[in-house]
């Protein structure tokens, strides 16, 4: 894919796979990069179905994401029921939502709140707090375990995953 | 001219708010809160007439965030050239007008890894006019050689570009990239400083300190503005910043 910039900054000198290329357009020096083609990505979505069809917040990139990677992990706020095979009217685009295709996606895993200590915007906020807590207890690997088995083993309970019952995306 | 006293930051916010110009498109990225004082105030004083971005905010996200197609449309809109003025801030700023986002130390062997260049190697080329602020000025940050070229103060011949480097705004001084004799110039110095103070803090030669003048001291008005209006978007923007206690004055400061 082509990118402007670039040239002449040391990226080109530590990537070997980033390469100039004169545009056939405007005879411009201009670099190309291969497109990232992530095994998996893990997106947190504000609602979802369990045909893996998906609203993502239209700000981030996830849709981008679920398009790039080989497998998605999604998780949802909010399981709506399952109408028609292309998300039914809970899955309706708002202005904060957009739509993204169960094709995309492996996995889809029912986590309300599951972007916290991240916020998830229009529902809630960022929690600095926590987010710091996490950074002091991850300066050692038994502060990490801690955090682990406090905060993440011990609230698993409630969350129900659905496999989309697709084949990992083709490709690569 | 005003006696009132000033906070480093102030003076980088209206120090940049001087360099945006009515009627353009200006874009602030994220974690920038001087800068976004800066064109805020621009806004509210002569500048009324621009087009104005803050990275994903959420406040007011139908006039100050309206990309509605992830950050990449954002990118792809700064690509077509689009973009009059952006920020951005550094490591490592050198003589060539190169800027370090990367790495302190080897590429490979780095002593401290940094969050890295993200969108920036794009937008320095294709905005036209990029200031670098930066709010600690000493020869660690002002060095003869970046250790690693994030953006290159000159592009390669051959190279679409829209514009580059244009300032750097410190709380001691407002340097120039003069782009013809690819040199740093002193432009301005802080009232309370010297020419000299500020090149004991620079790692390489400035040139032609002979020719730099005082940057005009904030006036009543722009701080009036400042901390009224353009504090009460900032609190929304950046909450923690414009929470923040006052700072000391510039006078006391010593880098």
């Amino acid at each position: 894919m082509p990118v402007r910039g670039l040239l002449g900054s040391d990226y080109l000198k530590i990537r070997p796979d980033f390469k100039v290329l004169q545009d056939p357009f405007t005879g411009d020096d201009v670099v190309v990069v291969p497109p990232i083609t992530p095994d998996v990505a893990l997106i947190h979505a504000l609602k979802g179905d369990s045909a893996g069809n998906l609203l993502v917040d239209r700000i981030e990139d996830d849709h981008l994401l679920a398009q790039a990677s080989r497998r998605v992990i999604a998780t949802v706020e909010e399981l709506v029921p399952l109408v028609g095979g292309s998300g039914g009217p809970a899955l309706q685009e708002t202005t904060d939502g957009l739509f993204v295709s169960g094709v995309y996606i492996t996995a889809l895993v029912h986590a309300p709140h599951g972007a916290y200590p991240a916020g998830c915007r229009g529902l809630y906020e960022h929690d600095p707090t926590h987010i710091r807590r996490y950074m002091e207890a991850a300066r050692t690997t038994t502060g990490f375990q801690d955090y682990l088995e406090t905060y993440v083993l011990k609230n698993t309970s409630k969350r129900s995953a659905i496999s989309c019952q697709r084949s990992a995306k083709a490709g690569g | 001219m005003s006696a009132a006293a000033y906070t480093p930051e102030e003076l980088m916010a209206i120090v940049i708010s001087r360099e945006v110009r009515d009627g353009e498109t200006t874009a602030v990225g994220t974690l920038s809160p001087i800068p976004t004082a800066g064109v805020l105030l621009a806004r509210e004083q002569h500048a009324p007439h621009g087009t104005f971005f803050f990275y994903k905010s959420d406040y007011q996200r139908e006039v100050w965030w309206p990309f509605r197609h992830g950050s990449k449309e954002f990118y792809d809109f700064a690509q077509q050239g689009r973009l009059d003025l952006f920020f951005v801030s550094a490591a490592q700023i050198d003589q060539f007008g190169n800027i370090n986002l990367n790495v302190i130390g080897s590429p490979t062997q780095p002593t401290v890894r940094l969050p890295g260049g993200a969108g920036t190697p794009m937008l320095w080329t294709m905005v036209r006019r990029v200031i670098v602020f930066k709010t600690d000025h000493s020869p660690r940050a002002f060095v003869p050689h970046v250790d690693f070229i994030t953006c290159p103060g000159l592009p390669p011949t051959g190279t679409r570009r829209a514009g580059g480097l244009s300032k750097i705004v410190t709380p001691m001084a407002v340097l120039r990239w003069n782009r013809e004799q690819q040199q740093i110039e002193l432009e301005s110095v802080t009232p309370g400083y010297t020419a000299a103070e500020v090149q004991a803090q620079t790692g390489f030669q400035l040139v032609s300190p002979a020719q730099f003048t005082q940057t005009p001291a904030p006036t009543d008005e722009e701080l009036h503005t400042l901390r009224t209006s353009v504090h009460q978007h900032l609190s929304h923007i950046y909450p923690q910043f414009a929470a923040a206690p006052s700072h000391t004055p510039p006078g006391s400061v010593r880098y």
